[in-house]
């Protein structure tokens, strides 16, 4: 007799690869494996539809059918790890990247890529956004080592193609504006956060997002600034800060600390 | 005005209820409609955000139970704790009035099998569902009720009947027991059961809610038919009839409308409720589910 464990391996190996060897042995004798197609089906069924509701805009490009049988190979290959299906699909942009019978449409996987980062700001966590008054308590001199935690709703991305355009055109069914999207315009900078009023993605430049990028990096303010050059930084951080992207913030130690440390030995 | 304290206005009363999906948050903001208490599935809410926001408004008029999917409490390599927490703190934000998991597992070797999966009926099952079922209410410090599955299959190694199975999971553990009508008369089809006596071989007092909903017929290649749980239509005529022998039995408890698969409009889902209501009105002496 199998133990529990040996049964559950059996049915896993069964549902996720179609080897019905090991669980055949073990289901009674009136009952035929083709009956395991049944959990099959919904396991793929339930897992697609995570994956179209996280990819909306994706499916819409290659169609259902083609979306169906992508998601079908990503399934086997990429089974979610745990019980919550918000967070499942995250390899599906590499995946679709790499997928051969996607590579007519090169920008599919970067298209997959901001529709995570939507996802994933849609469902982050309800996160208060830092209290700016309490960064009025840090004396001046310490305020270069300021860094931050980054609000979960925030994710920084840098696309190879412009399809923050297409994302917006799909959603809004303007076809107009989907013809005009220049696809080898070059590379685009983007932040995709939850606010208020709903998701949002922007498109920043250079500097811009080199800047936010180091701060939710959690590097301080002193290394941030050293990487963006002329850029007016308190512009830019005064933003941030209005619209929440942080959610803590602490001191890195002082550039006098191995001083210290040298005077106390 | 006289204001309910929380447990109070949490409560599930025995009345029926309705299975509450996103497609529906926004007319029930807008309607108010008139239904006892609602129920959610427990890892729709895990993240922030919308969907949240709308059930922490809905709960200020409407009691809500918590119906997980993902605990996978039949599972040989144990619970995950991640998991645990993660209901824990949904709990501890929406204040259900009843919180219930499935005599079923999903997770094994860290992958998530997405569905509810049947268990062989054996012992070395029924020890390791009620370790989990102890954990669970242990770390959520209260009690919780179980449902009993819908299953295609039958393993060569089961030798306990369903029933005594979860007859024996409430007995061990003191859990409560999720009585899913359409599932005994789905799995008494498949298996050849009597889904009256399913009925009759369960604990009265252990029984806290019951689950309704639609489900499908599939002919197989041999000429047979397989009965399927898939929530996609209304409340056949014979889950009802056995739904008044439930109720006959267990008296009048917290009842449930499900409707998953082409999720029809609020109006459909009150009506079936309505019609569960009919039937509570006549049966026997009212019963809370002890959700402490």
């Amino acid at each position: 007799m199998p133990t529990l464990l040996e049964l559950q391996n059996a049915m896993q190996a069964s549902l996720l690869h179609r080897d019905n060897g090991a669980v055949s042995t073990m289901l009674a004798g009136h009952i035929t494996a083709d009956l395991l197609d049944i959990y099959r089906n919904t396991f793929v069924h339930t897992l697609t539809k995570a994956l179209r509701l996280s990819f909306p805009v994706t499916e819409r490009l290659v169609g259902e059918e083609f979306f169906e049988g992508a998601a079908q190979f990503f399934i086997a290959d990429h089974p979610p790890r745990e019980a919550w299906l918000d967070r499942f699909g995250g390899e599906f942009p590499d995946f679709l990247r790499t997928f051969p019978q996607a590579e007519l449409i090169a920008y599919l996987g970067d298209v997959a890529e901001l529709e995570w980062a939507v996802s994933g700001a849609l469902y982050a966590a309800d996160i208060a956004p830092l209290d700016v008054t309490a960064l009025g308590a840090v004396k001046s001199e310490d305020q270069g080592r300021i860094w931050f935690v980054a609000h979960p709703s925030v994710s920084l991305l840098r696309l190879a193609y412009p399809v923050d355009a297409i994302w917006r055109a799909i959603l809004a069914r303007d076809d107009g504006a989907l013809g005009k999207v220049d696809i080898e315009s070059g590379p685009v900078n983007l932040l995709v956060e939850r606010r208020d009023t709903g998701i949002e993605v922007e498109r920043l430049d250079e500097q811009s997002w080199l800047f936010l990028s180091k701060l939710c990096a959690g590097q301080p303010i002193e290394a941030a600034l050293d990487m963006a050059g002329d850029f007016d930084c308190s512009v830019a951080l005064a933003e941030h800060l209005a619209l929440g992207r942080f959610c803590r913030f602490d001191l890195a130690p002082g550039t006098f600390g191995s001083t210290d440390l040298r005077m106390m030995t | 005005m006289r204001t309910p304290n929380i447990s109070e206005a949490s409560l599930i009363p025995a009345k029926a209820g309705i299975g509450l999906r996103f497609q529906h948050h926004q007319v029930v903001l807008d309607t108010l409609p008139d239904v006892a208490w609602m129920e959610v599935h427990t890892e729709n809410y895990m993240g922030g955000g919308t969907p949240l926001r709308y059930l922490d408004a809905i709960r200020r008029d409407t009691p809500i139970s918590l119906h997980g999917v993902g605990l996978s409490l039949g599972s040989a390599e144990g619970i995950d704790p991640a998991h645990l927490e993660r209901i824990r703190k949904v709990a501890e934000r929406i204040e259900p009035g009843l919180m219930s998991e499935h005599i079923a597992w999903n997770v094994v070797s860290g992958t998530y099998l997405a569905d509810l999966l049947p268990l062989p009926m054996t012992e070395e099952a029924l020890e390791v569902v009620c370790r989990h079922v102890d954990q669970t209410q242990t770390y959520l410090g209260r009690r919780i009720l179980v449902e009993n599955p819908s299953t295609y299959i039958a393993f060569g190694n089961s030798i306990i009947p369903e029933w005594e199975f979860m007859t024996a999971v409430a007995a061990r553990t003191g859990c409560g027991i999720l009585c899913d009508v359409n599932n005994i008369c789905v799995s008494a089809h498949n298996h050849g059961w009597d889904a009256l006596a399913y009925i009759a071989a369960l604990p009265i007092e252990a029984v806290g809610e019951i689950h309704l909903a639609g489900h499908s017929i599939k002919a197989l290649a041999d000429g047979s038919t397989l009965r399927i749980d898939d929530h996609g239509s209304h409340v056949s005529n014979e889950v009802w009839s056995l739904y008044q022998e439930a109720i006959a039995r267990f008296g009048a408890v917290p009842t449930l409308i499900e409707w998953d698969n082409d999720v029809p409009p609020l109006d459909v889902l009150l009506q079936e409720a309505d019609h569960a209501a009919g039937f509570i009105a006549s049966a026997k002496g009212a019963r809370h589910a002890n959700a402490a």
